[in-house]
């Protein structure tokens, strides 16, 4: 009976027939585990190899050092506001714009996407011509205005770096909070109301309690986001000397780099972030629970009838601090020939668009960087990320759901620890990489890969296994059937992850201000370093070209979505 | 023409067999159901037909030829055979005509033939109007006719149908049996059909294959299966029945309780004495209401039982009874034409053939 057993296993191999895609399915497999694998290998072992041999000496060092310790409770505090901040402003947004009579919504909603992209480093530079002690704009007119010699607002200080960071973290809120009020339908509050709850306790008792797990993890989202954020802290909090984590990293690598002292520190911070994520995910877990009782029924919209227009009003407010002011003192910025006088045709110049793109060749150098690298990394992480959603999303491999932590792993890892990661692995044989842009490309594709996974597997999810499974059983071979059925369905979904892994990769700093060399700027960098300079114009003018690229490509995407309805009428 | 002869097969997800031990085999252009509840492993065994799945062990033959076994596997697309979805798999991207033609494109043929042949079906399936549609303009009784002729169309050797009807309304459900029956008789290709809707695979069928827990327990014509179920399991699931449980008599009698005996028709021998389940159809069962009269049917064979009635539905072509025997806690369901009408509370007298009084197994 044993050998029969044994003759079996034997044979099966023999003579099975080949499926001849299976060597993409692996290759596709080892290469996310080894991508994601090897620079978190690097960290913990690097973290553990000080400058005297194995040991946890810099561990000993990063968490009794005061400079160390000092840097961890300002991230703590920022993060806590801004994670509060976020909350408070998204979910009000969110509100107002699911549930209540607010004109113009899907202005509003514009704009918050507009927030969201505007990267974070650009804000904060924005808010430095605004709002900078001395020269800030909004300061120079309260001086005007009132005689006095002081500042309103000083924007290099921890206030005004959980402000700023607050402005580009709350779309995260509000889009969560956008979905669960998408949900709770009115017949939910309405079953209160009958009971005898007027509309402040159907509020409390029945609407908050449903978004109350959105809410927590709209904040852990918020916290999570700061936490990872380098520019904005370096921007703002550097002039202050205020250290965060994350600009600790950094400057433990200006000479003489210390990266055992980077790798020690990093791993507090992946540690966090991971733990974050899980209870992210536990709260959530529930909150598809807490909905389930709302069938997508009717929604009801409330009247604000007198507050409507104030309501309004205060939004627009809100979103002037994060969208309007800083768009228009950037454009000020790259028109004028002296950024704080008044944009008169004397003030009026184009030298600095002539002086980046034409005359300047370090920006020349990085813009092109930038958008090869873009289109590079979304084109093979595009790739990669379908085949690994498609890997799967069908079960095509044995333990292919292991496949989805290791597409997802990045998640965990900010931006800057993920470079400290890749700065050791690929400075050294086999691969080194460093000194060249595909150190970038290969931190991009790590960085950009969650998001594009998660794209592509909606999009396979989207795509009935049977469809494929019809076109086999009539005569076409597996790749027959991705080329005849799944590519034509997959393709407006995966343009869109392209989309989404270009504009990811054209506004990353945090990884690449590590990696970076002479040769292998990107325009976030060279913003990054001009503002050392001062070139204020040249820095909005690289702004605006990052803005309006990425909103390009949103348009483009739309587009692509709504003509792909159109062609199947749907 | 083909036949398939399923032998031994087993398949297992994580461990349990979805699909243990399985035997059938299905005649040339013979249509086979596979009737069970969800979860019997009948849409794993089809898929394991079409070669979407391969068995841990036993094999398929079709022809005599083994096209899978735990060695072996001849991919899907070099199988001959076409399959319609439960969720029909017709794609979104195509016209009714591109669905219809695709199968066609893997054949040596001139597009002349092909749209002659895609036409053709279409008029059968009566959507020769809607050719150049995409599939979401369609209903989707209209979408399961584009699967069906898109399944025809390549003439396939064997067809598989995947619970099709599941997705639609319960008339237009009724109307497609039917028409899938028709088409059968009009094509005899040679037919593998699941389902967990034993009326859909009572009007498609020839043979009825009853699955539970992975395996075939019965295969029969409709009329055996309904008539002479073998278990308990395939008695309660063809249609509403009565269970009874007794103890086997040596004269081909069943004993319900102390002096309650029925005479049953007698295929085997079992223990004298031991516990036997016993089938009575409700609509197999009559009911009068004098003594003499039943003494009369009595004298004729027929078991008699007496009881109260004690609950009573009104159906519009039938009452269905719920009787109580004096047998502590047995009742019986009864369905009795509308013009016998009884009161609740009142005596009668249930009269069922030992024909009817099927035994479904020991225990």
């Amino acid at each position: 009976m044993e050998a029969v057993g044994r003759l079996r296993v034997g044979s099966r191999r023999g003579s099975r027939t080949w499926d001849r895609t299976l060597p993409v399915w692996i290759g596709a497999s080892l290469f996310l585990v080894f991508l994601m694998l090897l620079p978190l290998g690097w960290i913990f072992v690097t973290s553990l190899r000080g400058e005297e041999g194995w040991g946890i000496s810099g561990y000993v060092q990063v968490f009794t050092q005061q400079a160390f310790l000092r840097a961890i409770w300002n991230t703590l505090i920022i993060s806590f506001w801004v994670g509060v901040i976020a909350v408070v402003i998204g979910s009000l947004l969110a509100w107002l714009v699911t549930r209540t009579d607010l004109p113009l919504k899907q202005t509003i909603r514009a704009l918050v996407m507009a927030s969201f992209v505007t990267p974070p480093f650009l804000g904060a530079f924005a808010w430095t011509l605004l709002a900078g002690p001395n020269a800030g704009l909004l300061n120079k007119i309260y001086r005007s205005l009132t005689g006095s010699e002081e500042a309103l607002f000083n924007i290099f200080s921890m206030g005004g770096l959980i402000f700023v960071m607050a402005l580009y973290s709350f779309p995260y809120v509000f889009s969560m909070i956008a979905n669960v009020c998408e949900l709770i339908s009115s017949d939910l509050e309405d079953a209160a109301n009958i009971l005898g709850a007027n509309k402040l306790r159907v509020a409390l008792t029945v609407t908050l309690p449903l978004t109350a797990p959105a809410l927590l993890g709209g904040f852990i989202l918020a916290f999570l986001h700061s936490l990872s954020l380098f520019g904005a802290p370096a921007i703002l909090g550097l002039p202050a000397s205020l250290h965060t984590i994350t600009t600790q990293i950094w400057a433990l690598f200006q000479y003489p780099p210390r990266l055992d002292l980077a790798a020690a520190f990093s791993v507090p911070l992946l540690l966090a972030t991971m733990l974050l994520i899980a209870l992210q995910k536990k709260i959530l877990g529930r909150r598809g629970y807490s909905t389930v009782g709302g069938k997508g029924g009717e929604r009801r919209l409330l009247h604000l009838e007198i507050f409507r227009i104030p309501t309004f009003v205060l939004v627009l407010a809100i979103l002037s601090l994060s969208v309007f002011l800083p768009y228009w003192i950037l454009l000020k910025a790259a028109l004028a020939k002296a950024w704080a006088q008044p944009l008169t045709w004397d003030n009026f110049t184009l030298e600095n668009f002539k002086f980046a793109f034409f005359q300047y060749g370090d920006t020349q150098n990085a813009i092109l960087n930038t958008f090869k690298l873009g289109v590079l990394t979304a084109t093979v992480g595009t790739i990669i990320a379908a085949l690994i959603a498609y890997i799967t999303n069908r079960q095509l491999l044995w333990g292919a759901r292991y496949l989805t932590f290791f597409a997802l792993a990045p998640l965990v890892v900010p931006g800057i620890v993920l470079a400290v990661g890749l700065f050791i692995a690929y400075t050294r044989p086999p691969l080194v990489l460093y000194g060249t842009i595909w150190i970038m490309f290969v931190a991009y594709l790590t960085k950009e890969m969650p998001i594009g996974f998660s794209q592509a597997e909606t999009t396979f999810k989207s795509i009935h296994p049977e469809l494929e499974d019809a076109s086999r059983i009539l005569g076409a071979n597996r790749l027959g059937a991705l080329k005849d059925v799944t590519a034509p369905l997959a393709r407006a979904g995966l343009i869109a992850t392209w989309c989404f892994i270009f504009i990811g990769v054209i506004r990353e700093l945090s990884a690449s201000i590590l990696l970076f060399t002479p040769k292998s700027k990107v325009v976030s960098v060279v913003i990054f370093d001009l503002k050392e300079e001062g070139q204020i114009g040249v820095i909005a003018v690289l702004g605006i070209l990052l803005l309006l690229v990425s909103f390009l490509v949103i348009l483009a995407v739309q587009w692509v979505a709504r003509r792909e309805i159109l062609a199947t009428r749907e | 023409m083909a036949t398939v002869a399923l032998k031994g097969l087993t398949k297992k997800f994580a461990e349990a067999a979805a699909v243990n031990d399985l035997n059938l085999e299905i005649g040339d252009g013979e249509f086979v159901s596979l009737l069970g509840p969800s979860g019997c492993g009948k849409t794993t065994t089809l898929r394991l037909i079409a070669g979407f799945l391969q068995p841990e062990e036993g094999e398929i033959q079709v022809n005599q030829q083994v096209v899978s076994s735990p060695w072996l596997l001849v991919p899907p697309e070099r199988r001959n055979m076409s399959m319609i979805f439960q969720s029909y798999a017709v794609w979104p991207h195509m016209t009714v005509f591109q669905n219809v033609a695709y199968g066609l494109k893997f054949k040596k043929l001139s597009s002349d033939e092909i749209e002659k042949k895609v036409e053709r079906l279409l008029r059968l399936v009566h959507l020769e109007a809607l050719k150049g549609r995409y599939p979401a303009e369609l209903s989707g009784g209209q979408q399961q006719r584009v699967a069906l002729a898109r399944a025809l169309v390549v003439e396939p050797q064997i067809l598989l149908l995947d619970e099709p009807l599941s997705n639609l309304d319960a008339n237009l459900r009724e109307e497609m049996r039917f028409e899938i029956r028709r088409l059968h008789e009009e094509f005899r290709i040679t037919t593998i059909y699941v389902t967990h809707d034993q009326a859909e695979a009572m009007v498609t069928s020839d043979r009825i294959a009853v699955m539970h827990l992975g395996k075939v327990i019965q295969v029969g014509t409709p009329q055996e299966i309904f008539e002479r179920p073998r278990t308990n399991f395939v008695a309660e699931f063809i249609g509403k029945t009565n269970i009874l449980r007794g103890k086997w008599q040596e004269d081909g009698r069943v004993a319900l309780g102390e002096d309650m005996l029925v005479q049953v028709t007698v295929r085997e021998r079992y223990k004298q004495g031991g516990a036997v389940s016993l089938c009575l159809r409700p609509h197999n069962v009559c009911l009068v209401g004098s003594a003499e009269e039943a003494e009369q049917w009595r004298q004729e064979g027929y078991n008699l039982f007496s009881g109260i009635i004690q609950r009573r539905i009104y159906f519009g072509d039938a009452f269905d009874y719920m009787v109580e025997l004096p047998i502590h806690h047995l009742t019986l369901r009864v369905v009795a034409p509308p013009s016998q009408r009884y009161e609740l509370g009142e005596k009668i007298f249930a009269l069922a053939h030992p024909n009817h009084c099927v035994i479904v197994g020991e225990g």
